[in-house]
């Protein structure tokens, strides 16, 4: 089976992605200090293929930890709140908190998120998304960072995943309409 | 992507970003060929440190799969393992009937990937395989069978490419060697 078939276009070729998560990280040396040590959080598990890449063009020291969330289903989705199913290894009392993201929708989890790590003290909470989607924000969420901006199409590819298929792509594309369409 | 500057805790570059690419390229295409009549394939991911290693592979896969993680911790912190693992996120999905790959980003005592493969064992996948990126046999305590591996390396501290000190050098694109001033002094 061909995963690539059931792309219906490329919406960012590899290149450019790597070009743009080089500028991120660029970005995020020229943000902190080694003294900083900010600790990025990458919510699981979308964002690990993102994190990856990009910390490797961070010279500024650092340290990463995961968490995954998960719904509580319907009912509280307008709230954003999610369930926790593993949390920060360490605490971020006084730290530099940099949360990376794949991609910001609704905006809703995110800035549940927000709300969930700024209540534990950090020194500074920022957000650095590789994808956004602002014709679909529901509600107002600070992105420090965004490495593009995308319609509001059914992105795969680099983490983004269709029912767990995709996310190993190396580039960013738009799923066939059929793909999702069929199994609804 | 050579353009981090090597960090002067760093002795050496051991396996440098090209050497890497490469082997994971080769692991990726040996693993494709033995999984390309097998359906439902899933990485289990080992947290932190096989989330890099984790990434370049399942890029570089032909062979459709599903990628999950787990969380172990240790009840020692300390430097000397004791074998005791502390499970503190499970699989997202269940691993029963499937065809498992645990990847791991180091093989040192064998203690964890001794315990996750008889964990994983006991829930009755249709088959279980390890992928492990470095392996250092000196240290083995314990026989883990490895069915992909990376390198196998000397018994040194080694940083980078998702191995850590403390948390520090994970995300180093090379593997390095930490000076020994560095662990004896601070640790």
């Amino acid at each position: 089976m061909g995963l690539r078939d059931d792309v219906a276009r490329v919406l960012i070729p590899e290149d450019e992605l790597q070009a743009r998560v080089a500028g991120l990280g660029q970005a995020i040396n020229e943000t902190y200090t080694d003294e900083d040590c900010p600790l990025l959080v990458c919510v699981l598990k979308g964002a690990f293929v993102f994190l990856a890449d990009l910390t490797r063009h961070l010279k500024v020291r650092h340290e990463v930890d995961f968490m995954e969330i998960s719904s509580y289903g319907a009912g509280t989705e307008s709230t954003g709140v999610v369930r926790i199913l593993l949390d920060l290894e360490q605490s971020i009392e006084g730290r530099h908190v940099l949360i990376v993201e794949d991609i910001v929708d609704s905006g809703r989890t995110l800035a549940y998120m927000r709300r969930n790590l700024q209540t534990r003290g950090p020194a500074s909470l920022r957000v650095c998304a590789l994808l956004s989607k602002p014709s679909c924000r529901e509600v107002d969420v600070t992105l420090d960072w965004v490495g593009f901006e995308v319609p509001n199409e059914f992105v795969v590819g680099y983490g983004l995943d269709y029912a767990e298929e995709y996310r190993n792509l190396s580039f960013i594309g738009v799923l066939k309409e059929e793909v999702y369409a069929k199994s609804d | 992507m050579g353009h981090r500057e090597i960090p002067a805790e760093i002795e050496r570059v051991l396996l440098d970003e090209a050497t890497i690419r490469v082997r994971v390229r080769e692991l990726a295409a040996q693993i494709g060929a033995d999984y390309a009549e097998i359906n439902d394939l899933v990485l289990v991911g080992v947290l932190k440190g096989a989330f890099v290693f984790l990434s370049d592979l399942a890029r570089n896969l032909t062979v459709p799969h599903d990628v999950d993680f787990i969380a172990l911790s240790s009840y020692n912190k300390g430097v000397v393992s004791t074998g005791a693992v502390r499970l503190i996120m499970d699989t997202r999905s269940s691993v029963t009937g499937r065809n498992v790959l645990i990847v791991e980003d180091i093989l040192d005592t064998g203690y964890t990937l001794d315990y996750l493969f008889r964990a994983f064992q006991a829930r009755k996948p249709a088959s279980l395989r390890t992928c492990v990126f470095v392996s250092k046999p000196d240290r083995h305590q314990v026989k883990v069978p490895i069915d992909y591996l990376g390198f196998e390396v000397p018994d040194e501290w080694l940083v980078g490419y998702g191995l850590d000190y403390a948390d520090r050098f994970r995300t180093l694109p090379y593997i390095g060697v930490l000076e020994r001033e560095v662990y004896e002094t601070e640790g």
